[in-house]
């Protein structure tokens, strides 16, 4: 996954999209009328046609309108339930028990904060109220509020004494320490909620499917849960989605298909189960199956926004053109691409290469071969991306990998400014790597970590890139225990703490990379692919325990950036210094004052780079050489502001350096492609040089762009093709060309060069 | 390999010649146009109307039929001015005339009436068209670069008249970017798309109209202007000569090539005329070979020119 810059908590949005929709669950005394909790009971054993029968009777029967709403809940008929409940409501408007239950209606139908709003008013009149307590929780925990602990500590405390209510508590606590890879603490809530489950004659259900999870998480059997829950209750889903869900987190798409699989086969009308199992089946690229599943889902839940979304996304499919790169050497894998129409012959030329270039790469040095085609999606749209990724619009990341299928935005979904896309896409090859290596039981952090290293060391634009507000918490000593490093990821307890995260992992992996070896990389990989963890696996191919390989690293990061850190707040100072001097045309001022920001950082290319204004001043004041070393400068150390580098090309095909021009427009490529201008200029550098078949792929490109000025793109085309000694072709686009533009002479001087068969050139 | 050859160099070195073969424009007895800076209101606003008034100005005194460009700005441009301008044109300008009205600067929507930002009271959208309708040129051109100019273009629409504004709707209020790109238009050999050397309304249009949605698109912004063009004759009508305005023909075997040009190119517009009604082989053989028979025409232009050069 690769992660925009200021976003936050990109994991915990993908985790929450994945947790099972709560339908009518368990409710653990939340609600007492004896003859729905007799029907309840009924159900919770499996006996689906009595318990049926029996809600069936209660809506029939004269009973409270809370007792029909919850058999009407029950019965899947949400907007009955919801008018029953209203009614009761209307007559007993302190009637705080029903209340909550209306609140868990609204969150079984994902509308949280309907359900918040509910029990925010039975809890100002009503403080105590254990479940209203419960629920608020449940909604905060699936949006990641840190405040589900406020909600939550009543409840686990003993404050607000309430066996049942203290059930989900301890259930919920587990849920998300299992997330957290928190085993222990999980291990001891699920342990406290078996007990009051026994004592209440609860449904164990949802404690044995946790259970399950814990032990797949931990690859671990300690118990026969699955056989124990569907003695219980053979027709139990969740005893399969539970342990799914933690498969989907753990980024084993495929094992959780399995189990969702399962799922349904037990329980058909298991919507949550149908919804994920249709999300990573498009995942794993499997895209009937997938809307199948998601069409089922939808029937069954109409109000999941994920089932809808996904099945928007479908049919959004027909938008785009699949493209197939089949290998031309033996061991090579294809690669697929899934690129908008629009786009498609701009993006694809590139990302093959770049596909190609990184499978050679990493294949050499992870020693492991791909085995299946690679898939890459591009998304115009943003939310589409997400979408595709989580289900839900409003993630925060760029790219996310699933294993052999990647998906990201594409080059037209951010401005050139914020995203060099030929870098996400290299970050995400990598991760097809480290997941795949190790069959996608490498932890969060050392794949980001690789991925990032891969970045800076082997990717298109390389150089380390650390943003300043990452700087900014290496001096907050907010960097966290390597075997702790995932918590950055998915439970992040500051606004930055996904980017710096990332950044701390790649500097772990070029650390390991500098101190040990680059062997050792892939040893780690190997490590995890055997099932070590962090700790086991830092042991095991360092000799070192975890607080050692921390010591060492920091000692890493002090050499590397302490002199650095001790002066941010003078780099601070001397960036306002030189914005204000920017502003005022100070230009001997900008130049020395950037000269000691790149003392004190000579490798910052982030866009308030000092190079950048050092090229400015010394434009300013005449001094072109020194404004081309400096934007050079900045090029060759990752800078990759697509204005800037179109302006170095510029400067040096003046210098009469058009070998260098043409690669630093090459780099632009990467970041903006989309620019057909930049391609013209390109493909005539390139045809200067004599690399016709080069031009001519720029030239096809500046074509789909459909530029303003066709006539000089056609022309280029028939230049190429000329040169190429394609003399049909040649004349086609010339044809072309002076079809709009009779009196073009280039185009006309070339038409009787061909015409003559000599070269008048 | 052949080098492609330098499109500058070859547009620079033909400007005069080519500046006489295009596309047939409309004749008449000159172009007469006013150009009119608005109020700024923002120094950067006010270097950037200067710009583009200068350059549309400067661009349109580069046609061949030029008879006079008027560019009023600062306290001189009021409304009381402009319009006492345009009346006194109702005595000076013929039909056959072409007169240009741009505008440059901020507008302003009620949702009632536009206004043309000017320094004291502002002119309004009525205004402004009934004193172009009151001109005697009957072909007119009426550009206005100005936020919420959209506003007019129910009001301004006349046969005859192209019209030209920034904006799709009065309600598109945002300050706007397509007068810069316009202005650029017409010093742009790229915007030229069929290399006539004159930059046509059409061409200019369509280049500012994409390089606005490329402007918000790659700086991921909502689009707050959408350019609207109105008027059969846009492309047919010249807002700037690219190189200046050609010299005078005097030498009679030239002239006679270039006349050979002229009659060439009308024949090439009526193929083209005909294309849809043509197999599609039959097309291309008769286009490559009236192309190759232009191409050397062309060529002997060249060589005519550079011997009167030389003779010089």
């Amino acid at each position: 996954m690769t992660v925009a810059r200021g976003c936050v908590a990109l994991a915990l949005l993908l985790l929450g999209a994945l947790s099972p929709a709560a339908a009518r669950d368990i409710h653990y005394g939340a609600v007492v009328d004896p003859a729905v909790v007799a029907c309840d009971r009924s159900h919770w054993r499996g006996e689906i046609e009595s318990s049926r029968l029996c809600y069936a009777n209660l809506l029939r029967d004269d009973v409270p309108a809370a007792t029909k709403a919850e058999a009407a809940w029950a019965l899947n008929n949400l907007q009955q339930a919801n008018e029953w409940f209203r009614a009761a409501l209307a007559a007993a408007p302190d009637d705080y028990r029903s209340k909550v239950r209306w609140g868990d209606l609204f969150a079984a139908s994902h509308q949280d904060a309907e359900a918040m709003n509910i029990y925010r008013e039975v809890l100002e009149e009503e403080p105590g109220n254990a479940f209203a307590l419960l629920g608020a929780a449940r909604v905060l925990v699936d949006s990641f509020e840190d405040a589900a602990n406020d909600y939550l500590e009543p409840l686990l405390m003993g404050v607000v004494p309430d066996a049942g209510a203290a059930i989900g508590a301890y259930l919920l606590v587990a849920r998300v320490a299992l997330e957290s890879g928190n085993y222990d603490e999980a291990d001891d809530a699920l342990r406290r909620a078996a007990d009051l489950v026994a004592d209440g004659e609860w449904p164990p259900l949802e404690v044995y499917a946790l259970r399950a999870a814990l032990d797949l998480l931990r690859n671990t059997e300690s118990g026969d849960w699955t056989d124990r829950a569907l003695a219980y209750n053979p027709n139990f889903g969740g005893i399969y989605a539970t342990p799914a869900h933690f498969y989907v987190i753990t980024r084993r798409y495929r094992e959780a298909i399995d189990l969702y699989q399962k799922a349904v086969d037990i329980e058909p009308e298991l919507a949550s189960a149908h919804e994920n199992m249709g999300i990573n089946l498009l995942r794993d690229n499997q895209v009937t199956r997938a809307r199948m599943h998601l069409e089922r889902a939808y029937q069954l839940d109409p109000f999941s926004p994920r089932s809808v979304n996904s099945l928007r996304l479908l049919d959004s499919f027909s938008n785009f053109r699949l493209i197939e790169d089949r290998p031309t050497l033996d061991g090579d894998v294809p690669i697929i691409l899934r690129l908008h129409k629009d786009e498609a012959d701009v993006i694809a030329p590139y990302a093959i290469d770049l596909t190609r270039d990184s499978i050679e790469v990493f294949t050499e040095r992870y020693g492991f071969a791909l085995r299946e085609p690679v898939i890459i999606e591009m998304y115009p749209d943003h939310d589409d991306f997400a979408v595709r990724t989580a289900g839900m619009p409003g993630l925060g990341i760029l790219g996310a990998t699933f294993g052999y299928l990647l998906a990201m935005d594409s080059p037209s979904g951010r401005t050139p400014q914020e995203f060099q896309w030929g870098s996400v896409l290299w970050h995400e090859l990598a991760h097809v790597f480290t997941l795949k290596a190790t069959d996608h039981l490498v932890p969060r952090w050392y794949s980001e970590g690789i991925s990032v290293f891969e970045e800076w060391r082997s990717g298109p634009n390389p150089g380390v890139r650390i943003p300043m507000s990452v700087y900014n918490a290496m001096r907050e000593d907010r960097f966290l225990p390597v075997a702790d490093l995932d918590e950055g990821f998915m439970r992040p307890s500051y606004p930055e703490q996904v980017i710096v995260s990332y950044m701390q992992a790649g500097l772990v992996c070029d650390f390991i990379d500098r101190r040990y070896g680059e062997p050792k990389l892939r040893e780690m990989l190997e490590a995890f692919r055997d099932g070590l963890d962090t700790e086991q696996a830092l042991r095991a191919v360092f000799g070192r325990e975890p607080v050692e390989f921390d010591e060492e690293f920091d000692a890493f990061v002090a050499a590397e950036f302490g002199e650095f850190l001790e002066q941010l707040d003078r780099w601070a100072h001397l960036q306002a210094q030189i914005s204000s001097k920017l502003d005022s045309g100070d230009w001997l001022a900008v130049l020395e004052l950037s000269g000691e920001l790149i003392e004190l950082m000579p490798h910052y290319t982030e866009p308030d780079s000092p190079y950048l204004a050092i090229a400015r001043a010394h434009d300013e004041l005449d001094q072109r050489d020194a404004a081309l070393g400096a934007l050079e400068t900045f090029w060759r150390t990752g800078g990759y502001d697509p204005t800037a580098l179109k302006r170095l090309a510029d400067w040096l095909v003046e210098d009469g350096q058009p070998d260098m021009a043409i690669e630093v427009l090459q780099s632009v490529n990467l970041v903006d492609p989309l620019d057909a201008d930049l391609h013209g200029r390109l493909g005539d550098l390139l045809l200067d040089d004599g690399r016709a078949e080069a031009a001519l792929q720029e030239y096809e490109i500046a074509l789909a762009l459909e530029p303003h000025d066709m006539a000089t793109t056609w022309y280029r085309l028939a230049s190429a093709e000329h040169a190429l000694g394609n003399k049909q072709q040649a004349e086609d686009y010339l044809l072309q060309a002076l079809d709009v533009a009779p009196n073009f002479r280039p185009a006309q001087r070339l038409l009787l060069e061909l015409a003559s068969g000599t070269n008048r050139t | 390999m052949a080098a492609a050859p330098s499109l500058e160099n070859d547009l620079r070195r033909l400007l005069i010649i080519a500046a006489m073969s295009c596309t047939p424009a409309i004749a008449g007895a000159g172009v007469h146009a006013l150009v009119v800076e608005g109020l700024a209101g923002d120094p950067a606003y006010a270097e950037a109307f200067e710009r583009q008034a200068g350059a549309i100005g400067a661009a349109l005194r580069t046609l061949p039929d030029s008879d006079a460009v008027d560019l009023v700005r600062g306290d001189a441009a009021t409304r009381q001015a402009i319009l006492a301008k345009l009346e006194e044109l109702q005595g000076t300008l013929t039909g056959a005339d072409r007169f240009l009205l741009v505008l440059v600067g901020h507008g302003s929507y009620d949702d009632i009436e536009y206004k043309f930002n000017l320094p004291g009271p502002d002119v309004t959208g009525e205004e402004i068209v009934a004193a172009l309708d009151a001109l005697p040129a009957r072909t007119q051109v009426l550009i206005n670069t100005s936020s919420a100019s959209g506003a007019i273009a129910e009001l301004a629409a006349a046969e005859g008249r192209t019209v030209v504004l920034a904006t799709r709707s009065g309600v598109e209020r945002h300050a706007t970017r397509f007068g810069g790109f316009f202005a650029d238009a017409l010093t742009d050999a790229a915007a030229d798309t069929n290399k006539n050397e004159r930059i046509s309304v059409t061409e200019a249009f369509r280049y500012a109209e994409r390089q606005v949605a490329d402007y918000y698109e790659r700086n991921g912004q909502l689009a707050t202007e959408h350019p609207v063009i109105d008027g059969g004759q846009a492309d047919r009508v010249a807002l700037a000569q690219l190189g200046g305005a050609p010299a005078a023909v005097a030498d009679a075997a030239l002239a006679e090539l270039i006349g050979q040009r002229e009659g060439l190119n009308a024949e090439i517009n009526e193929l083209q005329l005909a294309r849809d009604a043509m197999p599609a082989d039959d097309y291309r053989s008769a286009l490559l070979a009236k192309m190759l028979e232009l191409a050397r025409i062309e060529d002997a232009i060249e060589a005519r020119q550079e011997e009167l050069d030389d003779g010089r």
